[in-house]
């Protein structure tokens, strides 16, 4: 078999991503087959650490990450699409740019973010030791509680919902609005009729980015959450280090990839960006 | 009496934007089944007007009157009009059934007797049957037009707005879409208005055509009365190609010409004339064998000629202006370029204009 | 001891520039000393506090030498990197006590120190240190394996002005077997060490095979204990969680914790050593001894023995003692040459007043041989006390 040129010339390219992408997800997807608490790649690979997975209540787990994330892109649709909206009527093409100014505390690590809301939240702390001062109020304090972690999340990922969000509304032609009003549509039913489903690709992609990063999310249920919560990346983080099981943390993390790939390929057949961008 | 009610009329309406007037007190009747066009340069505000019409801006003063009601502040949604967009404006998320459906489906209609509208407005719109279904994105340039004058059509409404939807479109197509619109206004015998920067188009296709500069209509008449008897030389350059020579009426009568000192016989002066432009267009200009065979004569030198299709223009150079001489193929020039030539044309074929 | 998401900036900025200085080290040495020998080189596998600048940085300019300090906050991490191969690439480790008399010698994973050369050292230290020290030597008692340093009781925390200091010594593990208690608790989490406290909780010794009995009491007190906690987090967060009042005490914790707390002006933050419990010999507290070994490479730099002599030096021991981070009582303070650079602040911090009472009062840090076992069920405890 002879390559041509151009297949030649792609050779370092697809070698660096193999080397950069694939050969770690082989090496992950391979050491979930080797023998427990094993630190080699040598042993006889085995199903031992799916059956111990499936035996214990790693579950709650999966469902915490689950359910955390579900909530949070929720949370995070209701409170960014109302902004994006309002950034791209009042902004206009500027709007995009704009959003991206939502992305500068990003520069900041995420640990220093959160411990600084934990400093907001604590008792006695900004927000209570205000309240109290101020006010006389006595509150009790929401740090380490499930509502902390979800503001938490939300307030991570922010960015990512609201830059797609404000990229899809700012698609929509506002000629389309126009006619659809002209042709007699109410408010809301440019809004259900137009709006919603042009804006469909920003809020599809604001949606998976949320999501799969907030499955992910381990920092706010730790620092925030004061581990009342317990997600999937927690446990893959105590089975590689202080259990020192790096076959059950990869096994644990091939999991985790393929519910979430399979809830991804779901929700993009469900929501396919081809027609929405009419592709197709 | 109530057939000459105007079913559009415009009592003085003005749109500030800032200090800057976008639409001038203008004052307008539109009549029932009327093709009506209004054509400025980009920047005269016919957009603007237009807007204010359908409803989606409201004047700033003035009255904007539906068969004699007041509609200044019934938004779009309320009102009996519809607009054909200069993007058209479709929903790229549906289908060309779907898109046509649409003003059908708001109004709570059965599915049924939407789909059945939509066919016969795709009949009515020369397109395929079969494109029922497909996509928006996948259409032309000109099934594209019509799915949404089809859509527009769906609405049923009393007046329908045109907002520059040909120009997008490539000339021949243009052509064609323009004479489909005018059967289509015949045949649906609503009324039509119809905004544009190419008073060619407008003049193919309507009844009467208002000419707009600087928020003001300064212009309204039918097609023949606009070509041939503009009131000012901006309306008279709006018709492809002039001649225009500033001049000044003098006290023998005739025209006198400040830059070469020529005199020119005039036509019909207009009253209380004392300068402005005559204007000629090219095709009254001839090429002459001596300067008697025309009412106004002058010498000039062939230096390009321009083949236009069925006619081609010759630019003559007298002194130091160049006047356009446009002849049908068959009465072509016969000398070659850089002969010396006389060109001439009768007064009563030049049209005399203040601004 | 403090958990691993801690290795988090810090760790990581240094990290960082550690391999940025290796390779502009690297493109600068390579033409001429491609084969030079690693006298110019030292690699430390280290808890916190002996990668700061403070300690390596005047070694490095006296020796000239390229330091590479990588900071771990668990013992099994490091040794198991050591297992994974690692031991041509590191040249000390440091870990805590018994993983080198009964780990990693039996596996040949550090090798012996000169006897002669380092066992005076141990003469300079505070008593309980002279040699021959346990930690320090084989099991045979024949060959040194390390130098000993850092060391800390490390039980409790509780914050003074809620629970006195008395009643916490009294109550002990029982504090956390009150259900009255409930959520007015933390976990520090350290996932050794709460195996250990949970084992102390239930009422028997961690350093032992335990029992069927005994792994039931402990699953049963596993996730009634993490259930009523109301916070389980680093060493900051449970600083922060008792001087905001969000908890009154918290799980695992002693000096090397709550010394940040003291030293910032907040004495009432106080590691305990309860005055019973069930270790050998009755003894309630738990508590840890840093011992640094050679690490069994087959190029062993030469700057390892000297490195191990550097941090004898009282000025030096000092700065381990009071390195960025943590803060910690260091054996060289039997020597008054270096007991002498330690403020009243200092000490206080470390609790020096009753540091020779809580030692007394511990049994040592040691292996727990289903250590495995029970971390799985806590692992499993700490999920499932989330799943309500």
């Amino acid at each position: 078999m002879r390559l041509g040129h151009g297949e030649r010339s792609a050779i370092p390219v697809v070698l660096f991503l193999l080397a950069g992408f694939a050969a770690p997800l082989i090496a992950v997807i391979w050491f979930s087959f080797m023998p427990p608490r094993s630190f080699s790649f040598g042993g006889a690979p085995t199903l031992e650490n799916y059956r111990t997975i499936f035996e214990s209540s790693s579950y709650i787990s999966f469902l915490w990450s689950l359910g955390l994330a579900f909530i949070a892109v929720v949370v995070l649709a209701l409170i960014c699409y109302p902004v994006a909206y309002g950034l791209v009527r009042v902004f206009g093409r500027w709007a995009t740019l704009l959003t991206l100014l939502f992305t500068i505390p990003l520069f900041v690590s995420e640990n220093i973010r959160l411990y600084g809301w934990v400093l907001f939240f604590i008792k006695n702390g900004v927000l209570l030791g205000t309240l109290k001062s101020m006010f006389g109020w006595q509150l009790e304090s929401i740090l380490f509680t499930l509502p902390a972690i979800i503001f938490g999340m939300v307030y991570v990922y922010l960015p990512f919902m609201l830059f797609p969000m404000t990229l899809g509304i700012s698609m929509v032609p506002n000629e389309t609005r126009d006619a659809a009003f002209d042709l007699g549509a109410s408010r809301w039913q440019v809004f259900t009729e137009v709006e919603l489903p042009l804006s469909m690709p920003g809020i599809t992609i604001g949606f998976l980015l949320t999501f799969v990063l907030a499955v992910g999310a381990i920092a706010e249920a730790k620092v925030l959450g004061g581990q009342q919560v317990i997600p999937i990346s927690h446990d893959i983080e105590i089975a590689f280090t202080y259990a020192q099981n790096w076959p059950l943390g990869a096994a644990l993390s091939v999991l985790l990839m393929l519910v979430v790939g399979v809830l991804v390929i779901l929700a993009l057949r469900r929501f396919d960006l081809d027609k929405f961008l009419g592709r197709r | 009496m109530m057939q000459s009610l105007p079913i559009l009329s415009l009592k003085s309406v003005r749109k500030m934007f800032g200090p800057h007037a976008a639409v001038d007190s203008i004052d307008l009747d539109i009549a029932e089944g009327e093709f009506f066009t209004i054509v400025g340069p980009s920047g005269s505000g016919k957009t603007t007007m237009l807007r204010m019409l359908a409803g989606m801006d409201t004047p700033t003063s003035g009255d904007i009157l539906l068969r004699g009601e007041r509609i200044n502040d019934l938004p779009a949604n309320k009102r009996p009009t519809c607009m054909v967009f200069q993007s058209l404006a479709l929903f790229p998320h549906r289908t060309v059934g779907q898109n046509i459906e649409f003003p059908l489906k708001i109004r709570g209609e059965t599915p049924e007797s939407r789909k059945a509208r939509a066919l016969q407005l795709i009949d009515l719109l020369r397109l395929p049957q079969s494109y029922y279904g497909k996509n928006v994105l996948k259409c032309s340039g000109g099934e594209r037009q019509r799915v949404a004058l089809a859509r527009a059509l769906a609405y049923d409404p009393q007046i329908l707005f045109f907002d520059e939807p040909l120009s997008a479109i490539d000339y021949k197509l243009r052509k064609t879409l323009e004479k489909e619109l005018k059967d289509i206004h015949r045949e649906t015998k609503k009324t039509f208005v119809y905004i544009t920067h190419s008073l060619e188009e407008a003049m193919v296709m309507s009844d009467r055509i208002g000419v707009m500069r600087a928020g003001k209509l300064v212009q309204v008449g039918s097609p023949h009365e606009i070509y041939s008897a503009p009131n000012t030389r901006f309306v008279s350059e709006f018709v492809g190609d002039v001649n225009v020579v500033p001049v000044s009426l003098a006290k023998d009568g005739l025209l006198h010409v400040a830059e070469t000192g020529a005199r020119l016989k005039p036509p019909a002066i207009p009253p209380g004339f004392t300068q402005g432009h005559l204007v000629i267009r090219p095709e009254f200009l001839r090429f002459l064998a001596n300067a008697g065979e025309a009412d106004n004569a002058m010498a000039g030198r062939v230096y390009n000629e321009y083949v236009l299709g069925s006619r081609i223009q010759y630019q003559v150079r007298v002194g130091r202006n160049v006047f356009a001489v446009e002849k049908l193929r068959q009465q072509a020039f016969k000398g070659k370029l850089d002969d010396d030539v006389t060109i001439g044309w009768d007064a009563g074929d030049a049209i005399l204009v203040t601004d | 001891m403090a958990n691993s998401s801690r290795m988090s900036r810090r760790n990581f900025m240094q990290q960082s520039a550690l391999w940025a200085a290796a390779f502009s080290g690297a493109a600068t040495a390579m033409p001429g000393a491609a084969f030079a020998a690693r006298d110019k080189e030292l690699n430390i596998l280290c808890w916190e506090g002996y990668n700061s600048a403070q300690v390596l940085d005047p070694f490095r300019t006296s020796t000239g030498a390229t330091v590479k300090a990588e900071s771990l906050t668990n013992d099994p991490t490091m040794i198991n990197r050591l297992r994974a191969g690692e031991t041509n690439v590191w040249d000390l480790i440091n870990v805590n006590n018994p993983w080198a008399r009964k780990i990693m010698a039996p596996e040949k994973l550090i090798k012996p120190l000169d006897r002669a050369k380092f066992e005076p050292y141990f003469d300079k230290m505070m008593p309980a240190f002279k040699a021959p020290y346990k930690w320090a030597m084989d099991d045979a008692g024949a060959e040194l394996l390390g130098m000993v340093q850092r060391f800390g009781p490390y039980s409790f925390v509780v914050n003074t002005d809620k629970v006195s200091r008395a009643t916490a010594e009294d109550q002990g593990w029982n504090l956390w077997n009150d259900p009255a208690n409930d959520k007015k608790y933390g976990i520090l989490e350290s996932d050794d060490w709460n195996v250990f406290c949970l084992c102390c909780i239930a009422g028997f010794d961690p350093f032992k095979m335990h029992s069927d009995e005994e792994v039931a009491k402990f699953t049963e007190t596993a996730k009634r204990v993490f259930k009523g906690a109301k916070v389980v987090g680093d060493i900051a967060t449970m600083n922060q969680s008792l001087v905001a009042g969000e908890i009154d005490f918290h799980l695992t914790g002693g000096t090397y914790s709550a010394s940040p707390a003291r030293a910032d002006g907040h004495p009432e933050i106080r590691g305990i050593t309860p005055k019973s419990g069930p270790m050998a010999g009755g003894k309630g507290g738990i508590s840890w001894i840093e011992v640094t070994s050679q690490v069994n490479n087959p190029d062993l730099s030469p700057l390892a023995d000297q490195f191990l002599e550097y941090v004898q030096a009282p000025d030096v021991a000092h700065k381990v003692a009071f390195a960025e981070g943590t803060f910690n009582p260091v054996a060289q303070m039997g020597n008054p040459d270096c007991f002498s650079l330690f403020t009243k602040e200092e000490l206080d911090a470390i609790q020096w007043d009753s540091l020779e009472q809580e030692m007394a009062g511990c049994a040592e840090y040691d292996i727990v041989p289903d250590y495995d076992k029970l971390l799985d069920i806590m692992t499993a405890a700490k999920r499932e006390a989330s799943g309500g």
